[in-house]
């Protein structure tokens, strides 16, 4: 099983491969597993269409990686030969923070080149950390944590320990279904925020927040126009902008950079969550802070969409409070876009000598230029208006009275 | 249209001065003659005449009472006072500013001997002063008690120790406290005619103990209080037929119950989380006074986790607490700073990291009552934007809501205050005639006229200021510690419209 010797990173890599909870984490991740209760505006990604693991081309499915993760604790459940609940739940304490550490881990080595000419080994570790790419662990961990709460409770009530254990399965079930079916409520009680002729800005891409705008926009029939921040390093908010496009949504894209340019002409701005910490703050792609702060600045109400199971008993004091966590690379690619779109133009070229063109205008810096890219960032709670969650609306205090009750 | 309305209106008033005149005119009653409507100085200069007159009478020797426009509260405490100008501008127990009114304050306060009333601050004279000599203790313990009970030696004993003030800190008091009914418990045996000997320690043993140390020594703190409802209960809830034995043996346990579990386990708790927010290396952390549960957390996060940080003790008089804090945390090897409060935003805005706090009680809406100077501490941390965290055990949540500092405080010695040299305090050791050495700019600040000293135990820090509140449950926002309460009295709570 995996150790926690972190010194021997091969090591760990190879054991990390071999285990089946991984495996199965990452099938789970990228095999297009349907949402059961997907409404009627559910965005069609273009994610769907991965059919294996395997393959290079393999996208990400839209399935949330803590719905994933509970799909493995379930399967871990199923496999377990343990007997007793206490062995059930060392189990799944083990293959949960086997989960969690390989989600911290899942980045901080800079990523070869997407080869087939590569070993299948080290393709199918990038495999591993392409699917976890920019999401935070502190959503994984969460639902963890309130799974397992969930299956010592169950355990308390029913001694009898195989009926215990079908129970759990059945709840699981159920847990896992709830978890999807959490977005469809978010959008419900969040549409009516959206008003007709209004302009949204967002931020990152969110699943929650797409299904919330398209609900807006397709079931309710509301006129609204979104924008989008481009989101670098891995063009989130260009991705959004063509599921929103597709659905007929008005789009504007704007750089990160301008986001205090638009925000006089923004009527509010929505965005999801990796983790909502229990001061009533949250944490999410990087630029989101600063989106809070501007939006505050401005008079613009700030809108957080996140399923209750994000709730996570993490207190950040600040920035620089928060947990480690990796980047999908600490190596970031610098290119000047301005000057290559300009000569790409100037030559009308093809596809592939576009592509070769770009090497020109990526600026290569020395080695001992320190690079920062941290995923995430934490906005507290006093820059945000209201959260959106599947249990209603609430205020960023009430979080912590729901965490209370949750962990009781 | 003017002229037919004056007359009318004249006639209405003739009409209804001749019907109040005859309301007002039964037969038995006695109306004393109405005073005269003076104007201010005319009334200034009635007060000099007969503040000249007394003078003269008593020779002179009183301070010229100079209010200076306090009156209202100050004039109801007089005792024996003929006229009362009561001034509708008695604003002072609602927390308002010091209203300078039109009436003085009336001389005949000045004929009460007890010079404590002059220099007693009108903002705050809704607060009980602080009591002082040791013979008013000892004469109060004799004749204050009801049906002829005499304390129990040790209550006394410890009240010297409230009244002096040796004895500071919540938990220090609470568990002194605690101990000392411990105390009276095994020396109490239920009188042999009682039914129901509940009621009996209620009211001989318990509330003659607690009143005695509230009303004679110090206001309790909220720590004391919740401690002593909490016994109530447990007497209240012991069964009706036991035997005295097991009954004491069972309020014994739940006393030591209640220490061990809320007290001391707490602490372990609230050291625990806390230690989690403090950085592996390089940390700065700025404290203030002392606190038995910073201190602990601190000792622990150096000592057990091996952690590296700096401190910053920051103090203030005329308690000096810091002092006691220094000593602790750099005899275990934590590098310390220790400054007072006027070199606050010196520090603040150059090298801390994080503040730790203390705490006498938390308000249910999250705000935090504390030892005077913490406010300042915390609200100069918020405006450089950094992080303040209470430490607090959740026995010490208060289910009043207070807004500010005033309503709710407690006046402490206005010696103290005069008495300017640090040097010569003896550390929290503020008993005997020693320390009153001469010297010191105010040290005649009772002759002066126009001259108040203040000094007060508390302050309130609003929940705003409050990063996070550190109880035994974890990390909180401010606005969690009403659902704490909540949560802990199940039963109280709230249920809506079910």
């Amino acid at each position: 099983m995996a150790s926690e010797n972190y010194h021997d990173d091969e090591q760990l890599e190879l054991q990390e491969k071999q285990h089946p909870v991984i495996a199965d984490l990452c099938l789970h991740l990228s095999n297009n597993k349907k949402s059961p209760s997907i409404s009627s505006g559910d965005p069609p990604s273009a994610d769907k269409l991965a059919p294996s693991s395997s393959s290079k081309t393999s996208k990400r499915s839209s399935i949330p990686l803590p719905v994933a993760a509970i799909r493995v604790l379930l399967n871990v459940i199923r496999r377990s030969r343990a007997e007793t609940m206490m062995g059930l739940q060392a189990d799944l304490r083990e293959a949960s923070d086997v989960m969690v550490t390989f989600a911290k881990r899942g980045g901080p080595i800079p990523p070869t080149d997407f080869d087939d000419t590569s070993s299948n080994n080290s393709t199918q570790q990038q495999q591993q950390r392409y699917l976890l790419a920019g999401r935070s662990h502190i959503a994984l961990s969460s639902g963890c944590e309130l799974f397992l709460k969930y299956v010592t409770r169950a355990s308390l009530e029913t001694p009898d320990f195989t009926s215990c254990k079908s129970q759990v399965l059945e709840r699981g079930e159920r847990f896992a279904e709830f978890s999807i079916a959490a977005r469809d409520r978010i959008s419900s009680v969040g549409g009516p925020f959206v008003r007709e002729g209004s302009v949204v800005l967002t931020h990152g891409r969110s699943r929650v927040v797409e299904s919330l705008l398209l609900r807006a926009a397709l079931v309710e029939k509301k006129r609204f126009r979104v924008m989008v921040l481009e989101g670098r390093p891995d063009a989130a908010g260009a991705k959004s902008a063509r599921t929103y496009e597709k659905n007929g949504i008005p789009t504007t894209m704007v750089l990160d950079s301008a986001m205090g340019y638009v925000m006089e002409r923004v009527d509010m701005v929505i965005v999801g969550a990796e983790g909502v910490v229990e001061n009533g703050g949250v944490v999410n792609k990087v630029g989101t802070f600063s989106l809070g702060v501007m939006a505050k600045e401005l008079g613009v109400p700030f809108y957080v969409a996140a399923e209750s199971y994000k709730f996570t008993r993490l207190y950040p004091l600040n920035n620089s409070d928060l947990p480690e966590m990796g980047g999908i690379g600490e190596s970031l690619q610098f290119l000047d876009t301005l000057n290559w779109s300009a000569s790409a133009k100037k030559e009308e070229s093809t596809s592939t000598s576009s592509l070769q063109d770009v090497s020109d205008y990526i600026v290569n810096l020395p080695s001992t230029v320190e690079i920062q890219n941290p995923p995430c960032d934490f906005t507290p709670a006093k820059y945000i208006t209201l959260l959106f969650t599947d249990l209603g609306v609430l205020t960023p205090s009430a979080v912590s009275d729901e965490l209370i009750r949750l962990y009781q | 249209m003017g002229a037919e309305e004056t007359p009318a209106a004249a006639a209405a008033a003739a009409a209804a001065a001749p019907t109040k005149k005859e309301k007002k005119k039964p037969t038995n009653l006695v109306i004393p003659p109405k005073k005269p409507k003076l104007s201010k100085a005319e009334r200034r200069a009635l007060q000099e005449a007969q503040r000249a007159a007394k003078a003269d009478t008593h020779g002179g020797e009183k301070p010229k009472p100079k209010k200076g426009g306090s009156d209202g509260g100050t004039a109801s405490k007089g005792a024996g006072t003929e006229e009362k100008r009561i001034s509708s501008s008695s604003s002072a127990p609602e927390g308002g500013a010091v209203v300078d009114g039109d009436g003085q304050e009336n001389s005949s306060l000045a004929m009460n001997p007890d010079k404590k009333d002059d220099k007693m601050v009108s903002l705050f004279s809704h607060l009980p002063q602080p009591k002082h000599t040791t013979d008013q203790l000892l004469s109060s313990i004799s004749s204050s008690n009801n049906d002829n009970n005499l304390l129990h030696p040790a209550v006394p004993t410890l009240g010297h120790l409230y009244q002096t003030r040796s004895l500071l800190g919540g938990n220090a008091r609470c568990r002194a406290m605690l101990q000392t009914f411990a105390l009276l418990l095994q020396s109490y045996t239920p009188p042999p005619d009682t039914r129901d000997f509940r009621v009996d320690v209620d009211h001989s043993l318990l509330k003659p103990a607690f009143q005695y140390w509230t009303t004679q020594c110090r206001p309790h703190s909220v720590s004391m209080g919740n401690a002593f409802s909490f016994l109530k209960l447990a007497v209240a809830n012991l069964e009706r037929d036991l035997e005295w034995n097991e009954a004491r043996d069972i309020l014994l346990e739940s006393l030591e119950a209640y220490v061990t579990e809320r007290i001391q386990y707490a602490g372990k708790a609230i050291s625990r989380h806390a230690g989690s927010k403090i950085q592996e290396r390089g940390d700065v952390i700025l404290v203030f006074g002392r606190s038995e549960v910073i201190n602990r957390l601190l000792l622990d996060a150096a000592l057990m986790d091996g952690k590296t940080f700096r401190v910053i003790v920051v103090d203030s008089r005329p308690l000096l607490e810091g002092r006691d804090t220094l000593e602790i945390l750099s005899r275990a090897g934590i590098p310390c700073t220790y400054v007072l409060l006027n070199a606050l935003s010196y520090l603040m805005m150059r090298e801390v990291t994080k503040v730790f706090l203390g705490a006498s009680a938390l308000m249910s809406n999250g705000s935090v009552l504390s030892r005077v100077g913490t406010a300042c501490v915390a609200l100069l941390a918020n405006a450089n934007h950094i992080p303040v965290l209470v430490g607090c055990e959740t026995y010490k949540i208060c289910n009043r809501v207070q807004l500010e500092s005033i309503t709710g405080n407690e006046l402490g010695d206005a010696e103290e205050v005069a008495f300017t040299d640090c040097a010569r305090v003896e550390p929290s050791n503020r008993w005997g005639e020693g320390k009153k050495k001469d010297g010191g700019v105010l040290s005649d600040w009772k002759k002066q006229p126009n001259l108040k000293l203040l000094n007060l135990m508390y302050d309130l820090t609003p929940s705003s200021a409050v990063t996070g509140i550190v109880t035994e449950v974890g990390i909180l926002p401010p606005s969690s510690v009403a659902v704490l309460l909540r949560e802990m009295n199940p039963d109280s709570a709230f249920k809506g419209t079910d």
